[in-house]
């Protein structure tokens, strides 16, 4: 009986059974802004236009369980939507181009990838300057109109139903690509290797770990989702503008950590991100049918980004006065927490 | 004795770490405007009781009294506040700044308007330079510097925040013969001050050319404190070592085999050069040597942490270049880091995880993890090495420093290596725990692994191995068999006295 | 001849060339520039383009010297954008409602209310050990947003605002435009705090090394907290010259301002580790940024250029500035070490 009960409170006091609270929270809270909520088309419907927020999250949460950052995500999707568009105009088929993209995609997450592994300079700097890069670039292949004449076959991933035109196919794109990302986060070597390198990137090394090789990868993973979102983001949106997705950092960042994922990297998980997905779009849902402006809405993201921060200081800070912690620091000297991202600006 | 009370007195001060006692009742003073020594082996206690001085750690027993009143060192600032100062191998400084600026971080001199007065920090950082005999300019970058100015620096720091006891830990590491007299002619110069100086340092030749006072500790206690005038070398050597060999656990006699690992001319600027060994199947070779000899560097270059300027390496007759720890890993090398902690573990994975870190790929195929054959592996280890956790889900972090080594040494023998180089395998081991890992060692010469042992505790080294090497300054400068080994051979070679000194 | 010495002129001398190296190149790089662009823009050698150049850097050097001071603490402030557009609007809308008011005490609202942002970020690094680049995305949609609030959709137009401040951007004093002497000011200002005051040269002591810092007794939270205010408190002023020169100002002024100031910091040798830099600097590559978008306008390249520019700016200067430090360090290290295993070989046997 009482290891049922541990297990139980192992369970409850998960950040993840806290998001799932919340979630039924501000379901309630929409329900009172409106009758409509509770129908099932609308509940299947709320993140469709928050998925390519979730996908680029769901890459992001890699990159950033490795210990590292990636702020250019939104603007990789950008070339790669700019691309598509280009090389669909130019009379290629609409899959073809599509390819491209993705190709474009992960090449440019390679490049941050190599920055960072490779050359060694800090992911916050690089990312910092191919986002402003990676944007001009969008602008400069095609600072005009996007193409807006997809077929509908294309068009589908992001705004298409199945099932008698109830479920979103983007949102089939999303569980997906959660579906996939988590088993590689969490049933792989490579996964491992993530956790292993946010956690302590020395002793991963020491252990024979394939460092450099991981950390290269995780940045193209990262700039495959992004492309990967500018799928759904075409066929959602239906435009292949250079300013795709400009200002969707601050939601995708939020995502992230709210999701439990630890800034400092070696902790999260993917179910964490998805039910984080749903709570943001659900918020922004919400705020929408309260009519508030999409910028004021932005306050409130912010805000609930700084707080999921404090949150998990918060919980740290208690962790480490506890029991346990007492113990390990009465067996040992300082443990110190092995810092992978505190050089360079944090 | 006068009237006067020490500057630093510690009455019966202990602290243990977990299982492990550091130092056990403790008791010595130190006066003020004294050279004061402190020797011992690697382990005796010394850096604890610098850690209690200094206020990092508290002692869980005794007291501190500080011009005879009892007082509370919460932390290093504090302790600085008090007039305490540390000096490590490794000076901590602000590369990106000045001399002068360093000396006086966070207490610039002011002058009009109280704006920073560069001109008076020049001149006061050089004169401070000046009489402790440094040659470099005041407006210096730090960067440039190597160790033994920035240890001045520190100096000219400890000494312009008026410090009254300075604490040097092992300072002249990495200094040259010249830098060495110049450092003890500032030492004598901090003594001319008023200033008491505890000078910790392993070679007893320069403890007696500049000490005043010296004690001795062993074990974690404390031995003997007499002036130095009256210490020769090979007393302090007995009263450093002199204890009985208690009954180790018993080696097991393994069949020593061909030779399956050459190093031969190693070296690395500045670090080691020009060592040479081999080691066979069923062997256990021990490497000796005090802190800063190079023991831990040879390790490393070998693993593939750090970049060998020249020498071969062989395993097994075939040649091989350390890359990274990957290929070393590959061809068959293991290597237990000293740090365990920041080095051997992933703090907040389990038991399973850890172990099973360094052969993934094996377990994995395809890339997909197979978790239970981790938890069978992890299991497998903590029968076989006698691992004290609830389960192989346990995360490390909450595991006793013993049990967190054995976890170490599962993820290295899950490799099946041919070459075992350990670091300090029992540093902060309970002696239980000790035993079982000496035990292991034993028995995995027997099944033909050849180990390198490199440890500070010399009952350990003369217990387990079968050779001992001895590293001196980053060269080897003895391979003695067992048969001729003892304590007091190994010291001696350690710190380079001749053995007509008897 | 003291061997001692002559081992000792060279680390030195290697250590402080780099540095001058730096700011060398950004000259080069400036120099290049000019070259350049005198050749193939139309217009570009002239007066008043160099007037025009001069209000642009004016802007970004007052936020770059914020900036700098953020950045040597090891953090970075990406939510002055946003501040500038809503001190902007504020002090426009401010003389649009009270003509009468002291253009100086208007620009001190602004600054204040810059002050209070910046504050609101000190806070949230220092005491919620919240790392910089996540707090100010936040805090930069958040202040965004408070402008949007503000403005509920309404722009205050130029012929509403009082004569005296519309000319403000208009006066050339010594044919520099006034704005530009006001940068001057502060970047002067920064630059004596950075030099003369202990509590400025501690901004380099933090970023340099923090655990260090605080063990000489530096209150590292306090100092972060104060490049913080200073950059915000910049901002402000830096919202009140926007509006000053541009008169118009909606809700999305000062978007992506942040950049063109990270960009100049970065390109003008702020180390992104912290520790090392100068309002010289940063100074200097404000004017670097401004002169390459001015080129690009006059050649009537898209404005995308710019943000293209901008990025990979500060690709390559902190792929320079890790390697230069990386190299120096290794050949100042082994340098050393051999140095002192000669001497040692050079002992009699003991």
């Amino acid at each position: 009986m009482k290891a049922v009960g541990r297990v139980l409170a192992g369970l409850v006091f998960r950040w993840e059974a806290v998001l799932v609270l919340l979630i039924f929270a501000a379901a309630f809270w929409s329900t009172t802004l409106s009758d409509l909520f509770l129908t099932r088309a609308n509940l299947l419907d709320l993140t469709t236009p928050y998925i390519f927020i979730g996908l680029m999250a769901l890459g992001l949460t890699l990159v950033v369980v490795a210990g590292e950052i990636d702020i250019s995500i939104a603007s990789i999707l950008a070339v790669s939507v700019v691309v598509l568009g280009q090389v669909f105009e130019a009379g290629a088929n609409v899959w073809v181009a599509a390819a491209v993209g993705l190709l474009v995609a992960t090449g440019l997450g390679l490049v941050n990838g190599l920055l960072v592994g490779v050359v060694g300079l800090p992911s916050l700097a690089v990312t910092l300057g191919t986002l402003a890069a990676y944007r001009g670039l969008a602008f400069l292949i095609n600072s005009g109109e996007g193409v807006a004449s997809f077929p509908v076959g294309f068009t589908n991933i992001g705004s298409g139903y199945v099932w008698g035109q109830q479920v979103p196919i983007a949102l089939l794109v999303f569980l997906g690509a959660a579906v996939a990302l988590g088993f590689l986060l969490h049933a792989t070597r490579f996964g491992r290797y993530l956790y292993a390198i946010g956690s302590n990137r020395e002793a991963a090394r020491f252990s024979g770990v394939p460092v450099t090789l991981v950390r290269v990868a995780v940045f193209g993973v990262s700039g495959l989702m992004a492309g990967i979102a500018g799928l759904v983001y075409v066929g959602f949106f239906g435009s292949t503008r250079a300013d795709a997705a400009d200002g969707s950092l601050l939601d995708v960042v939020t995502a992230v950590v709210l999701g439990g994922v630890d800034i400092f990297g070696g902790a999260g998980t993917i179910l964490g991100v998805v039910l984080s997905v749903v709570l943001v779009s659900e918020l922004r849902n919400g705020m929408q049918l309260d009519n508030l402006g999409g910028d004021t809405q932005n306050i409130v993201i912010g805000v609930l980004l700084l707080a999921a921060i404090l949150a998990g200081n918060a919980l740290r800070a208690l962790q480490t006065s506890g029991l346990r912690a007492r113990i390990a620091r009465a067996r040992h000297k300082e443990v110190m927490r092995p810092s992978s991202r505190t050089e360079g600006i944090t | 004795m006068s009237a006067v009370p020490p500057l630093v007195e510690l009455r019966d001060v202990s602290k243990s770490y977990g299982g492990v006692q550091a130092v056990a009742e403790v008791s010595f003073a130190i006066d003020p405007a004294r050279v004061h020594a402190l020797v011992g082996e690697n382990g005796a206690g010394k850096s604890t009781l610098v850690k209690i001085l200094t206020g990092v750690v508290a002692p869980d027993e005794g007291e501190l009294l500080l011009d005879g009143q009892p007082e509370h060192i919460g932390d290093a600032l504090s302790a600085r506040r008090l007039g305490i100062v540390a000096m490590y191998q490794d000076p901590t400084v602000f590369e990106d700044l000045s001399v002068a600026e360093n000396v006086f971080a966070g207490r610039h001199l002011r002058g009009t308007a109280r704006t920073v007065d560069w001109r008076a920090m020049r001149r006061e950082a050089g004169r401070i330079l000046h009489d402790l005999g440094g040659d470099f300019a005041p407006d210096a970058p730090v960067r440039g510097l190597g160790v033994a100015d920035r240890q001045l620096i520190e100096i000219a720091k400890a000494l312009s925040t008026n410090a009254r006891l300075l604490i040097m830990d092992e300072p002249t590491a990495a200094l040259s013969v010249q830098e060495v007299e110049n450092l003890f002619a500032t030492v004598r110069r901090l003594r001319e001050r008023g200033v008491a100086v505890l000078f910790i340092s392993h070679r007893l030749e320069e403890v007696s050319a500049i000490a005043d006072v010296v004690t001795v500790l062993r074990d974690g206690r404390h031995v003997a404190t007499r002036d130095a005038a009256e210490l020769s070398h090979g007393e302090m050597i007995r009263l450093m070592v002199g204890r009985s060999l208690e009954a180790l656990f018993p080696k097991e006699d393994a069949e020593i085999g061909d030779v399956v690992f050459r190093a031969e001319g190693l070296t690395r600027r500045g670090v080691f050069s020009d060592v040479s060994f081999e080691l066979r199947r069923g062997e256990i070779v021990g490497l000796a040597g005090f802190v800063g000899a190079g023991r831990t560097e040879v390790a490393r270059a070998i693993f593939g942490i750090d970049r060998l300027d020249a020498g071969r390496l062989t395993i097994d007759g075939r040649r091989f270049t350390a890359r990274s720890p990957r290929s070393a890993l590959r061809r068959g090398l293991a290597y237990l880091p000293e740090d365990r902690l920041r080095q051997g573990l992933i703090q907040p994975m389990s038991v399973e995880r850890n172990a099973s870190m360094a052969v993934l790929p094996s377990l994995s195929p395809a890339g997909v993890l197979q978790p239970w054959r981790e938890r069978r592996l992890a299991r497998r280890f903590m029968e076989q090495l006698r691992i004290k956790a609830t389960s192989p889900a346990q995360v490390v972090r909450s595991l006793s420093g013993g049990n967190q080594q054995k976890v170490v040494l599962s993820k290295w023998l899950a490799t099946q290596p041919k070459v075992l180089l350990l670091d300090e395998p029992t540093h902060g081991v309970d002696v239980g725990t000790k035993a079982d890992v000496h035990r292991t060692i034993s028995h995995l010469a027997t099944q033909g692994l050849a180990i390198l042992l490199i440890s500070s505790e010399l009952p350990e080294i003369l217990g387990m191995s079968d050779r001992v090497l001895v590293l001196r300054e980053g060269r080897l400068v003895a391979d003695v068999p067992r048969a001729e080994a003892t304590q007091e051979r190994i010291v001696e070679a350690a710190a380079g006295i001749a053995r007509s000194a008897a | 001849m003291n061997l001692a010495t002559t081992r000792r002129i060279s680390p030195h001398a290697l250590a402080s060339a780099a540095f001058r190296l730096r700011e060398l190149g950004i000259f080069l790089a400036l120099a290049i520039a000019v070259l350049f662009f005198s050749i193939r823009a139309d217009n570009f050698m002239t007066v008043g383009n160099w007037q025009d150049i001069a209000n642009d850097v004016a802007l970004v050097a007052v936020l770059a010297v914020g900036q700098t001071m953020v950045v040597l603490t090891r953090n970075i402030d990406l939510s002055v954008g946003s501040i500038v557009g809503l001190t902007a609007y504020i002090s426009s809308d401010t003389l649009a409602h009270h003509h009468g008011l002291p253009l100086v005490a208007t620009a001190l609202i602004a600054i204040g209310i810059g002050l209070g942002c910046g504050i609101v970020n000190g806070l949230l690094v220092a005491v919620g050990k919240i790392p910089a680049i996540i707090a100010t995305i936040a805090t930069l949609a958040i202040y965004r947003g408070l402008l949007f609030q503000i403005t509920g959709g309404q722009n205050v137009l130029a012929f509403q605002l009082p004569e005296s401040f519309l000319d403000l951007a208009a006066k050339k004093p010594l044919g520099l435009p006034l704005l530009a002497w006001i940068a001057l000011a502060v970047a002067l200002a920064g630059a004596a705090v950075l030099r003369w005051a202990s509590w400025g040269r501690d901004f380099y002591a933090v970023g340099s090394n923090p655990e260090a810092a605080r063990y000489a007794g530096i209150p590292v939270g306090r100092r972060i907290m104060t490049a913080f205010a200073i950059s915000g408190a910049l901002a402000g002023l830096g919202g009140f010259m926007f509006a000053a020169r541009f008169a118009s100002v909606d809700a999305v002024a000062g978007t992506n301002l942040e950049f063109d100031a990270v960009t100049a910091v970065v390109v003008g040798g702020v180390n992104v580790f912290g520790g090392s830099g100068t309002v010289l600097g940063a100074v200097l590559g404000a004017l670097l940024v401004s002169t390459v978008q001015d080129g690009f306008t006059l050649m009537k390249l898209s404005e995308f250029w710019k943000m293209f520019f901008n990025g990979t700016a500060i690709v390559v200067a902190v792929t320079i500035d890790a390697l230069i430090t990386h190299r120096l360090q290794e050949a100042l290290r082994r340098r050393r070490r051999a140095e002192v295993v000669a001497a040692r070989e050079g002992e009699a046997p003991a």
